[in-house]
């Protein structure tokens, strides 16, 4: 049997969930797919606090967004097939859904792809040792499984997130060895951050990098790398910040075309103001559609729902421009103070959107 | 290590659940993935690559590298980091390529 629905989201991280709001708030029966167990996304395991959110959240800590966000929706009709998973589309263009057991079809009139980003890999010699993680697993083992992934840690890259997990380590306990950079200066927006890791005495190894791993099975030492010396460390964990790029396997079974912008991630779905795609019954939303901060990506999200509704004749074609004038205010607001170069970045792909780079072809 | 009194979010560990790697077992808790569990357990060695024959663990920590790959109750190749623990489960490191192609397996 078909699901018909509305409108489809693929993915219950921040995004998905602003854009459910937009659309179920106004009367859309919507149906978010998510393959994870839990709802709110990479949002759940993320106890800093955020700062910089639109209207009309004031500022609060990670997984306090996430519940306010998955609150805001209970009075609505919203459909969750959580433990699912988008693997492809059907002949007639249903999308396929699976439980990890069976697969069905579901056929929406809109979709709304916010499938998030990945964390890249640091290669060094040994890089693939047990032991060595990614910054945001070693996040998601401290907030979310309550488990301390090491005793004694390196972490690579000194980024706002990678600062923000070296002190969440280092308050359960985690000893940290050291911060190691590979440019000649700190990469954290936040000086508050940086003050934090003084505070806790955690050595900033600039223009430093990891020659190699060693271990039997396991992660047991590293060699760092400074212009005049090496430094041999023993360690049981070394987390990695590689930075992120988007998810965009289900914009390849939907057909999507692509362009490249380095500031937002590396290769992105092409998309115009309204965050659709060039498929035209496909949207998309949050860092699928370009990494940027937190309050910049819930912005993301409302834009494709205010563009679903109007298509869907839930509102006027002068609300819809009303809201999404104010919309691109406050993304600019966000985005363009903060992250200047991220803002230049989106516009520029937004100019793009009828010479994509890439058409009809995987990225390989 | 298991986190009994988080800094931020406080005590969460309330229920736990004995789970088998390679027949021994371990304490777990229920909100905890697989891959978490062994890790608080200090279990880090998920699997070997086939290859090179190298140790493989968990890596990225939401189902995208497949690094963290094991048998769980029978099933092989199970995104460890994606499925939370249930009492009694069993679990084998993933150590060679599971048999695909005998009966019961489709054509
Ligand atoms: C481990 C990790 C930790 C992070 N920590 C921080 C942090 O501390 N600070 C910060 O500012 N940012 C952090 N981020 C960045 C984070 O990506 C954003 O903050 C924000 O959560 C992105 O929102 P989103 O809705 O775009 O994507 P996400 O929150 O990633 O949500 C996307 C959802 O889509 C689901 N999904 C993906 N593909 C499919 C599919 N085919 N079928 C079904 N579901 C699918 C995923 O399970 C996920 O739940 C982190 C990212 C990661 C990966
Ligand atoms: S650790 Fe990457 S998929 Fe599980």
């Amino acid at each position: 049997m078909v699901m018909e629905t509305d409108v489809l989201i693929i993915g219950a991280g921040p995004a998905g969930l602003a854009a459910a709001y937009e659309t179920a708030s106004r009367g859309l029966d919507v149906t978010i797919v998510d393959e994870s167990i839990s709802k709110g996304g990479q949002l759940c395991q993320q106890t800093q606090i955020l700062r910089t959110l639109p209207s009309p959240f004031l500022a609060m800590r990670g997984y306090e967004l996430a519940n306010t966000l998955i609150n805001q929706l209970d009075e609505f009709s919203v459909r969750y097939l959580l433990g699912h998973r988008m693997i492809g589309t059907y002949k007639d263009g249903s999308i396929g859904i699976t439980d990890e057991t069976n697969v069905f079809p579901v056929n929406p009139k809109k979709i709304i792809v916010a499938t998030g980003a990945a964390e890249k890999a640091v290669p060094f010699p040994k890089w693939t040792l047990p032991g060595v993680i990614t910054v945001g697993a070693a996040q998601t083992l401290v907030n979310r499984d309550f488990v301390t992934p090491g005793k004694n840690a390196v972490i690579i890259g000194s980024s706002d997130f990678a600062m923000d997990v070296a002190i969440q380590l280092s308050d359960v306990g985690v000893n940290i060895i050291g911060i190691v950079e590979s440019l000649p200066k700190i990469l954290a927006r936040d000086a508050e951050k940086t003050e934090h890791i003084m505070q806790r005495s955690i050595p900033l190894y600039l223009r430093s990098s990891i020659k190699e791993a060693r271990g039997n099975g396991e992660v047991e030492e590293i060699d760092i790398q400074f212009p005049d010396r090496i430094m041999t460390e023993k360690v049981d964990l070394v987390c990695v910040d590689g930075g992120r790029t988007p998810i965009l396997d289900a914009f390849y079974q939907l057909g999507c075309s692509f362009g490249f912008q380095e500031e937002l991630g590396g290769w992105l779905p092409q998309y115009n103001e309204f965050l659709q795609t060039d498929c035209k019954d496909v949207f998309l939303a949050g860092n699928a559609a370009g990494i940027s901060s937190q309050g910049a990506l819930l912005i993301t999200g409302r834009i494709p729902g205010v563009r679903v509704c109007e298509e869907l004749n839930i509102i006027s074609k002068q609300e819809a421009e009303h809201e999404r004038a104010s919309h691109w205010k406050e993304l600019e607001n966000l985005e363009a103070k903060l992250f200047p170069e991220k803002w230049e970045a989106r516009l520029n792909h937004i100019k793009n959107y009828a010479n994509p780079l890439l058409k009809d072809q995987f990225i390989s | 290590m298991h986190i009994k009194d988080h800094p931020v979010l406080g005590p969460q560990l309330q229920d736990p659940v004995t789970i088998y790697f390679n027949d021994q077992p371990y304490m777990a808790y229920k909100q905890q993935t697989v891959a978490a569990a062994l890790i608080a357990n200090g279990v880090k060695k998920f699997g070997l690559s086939r290859k090179l024959v190298q140790s493989r663990g968990l890596f990225c920590s939401r189902g995208r590298c497949c690094s963290c790959y094991m048998t769980v109750n029978g099933e092989d190749h199970v995104r460890t980091c994606m499925i939370r623990v249930e009492e009694g489960m069993e679990i084998y490191p993933n150590l060679e390529d599971p048999e695909v192609r005998g009966d019961g397996h489709g054509d």
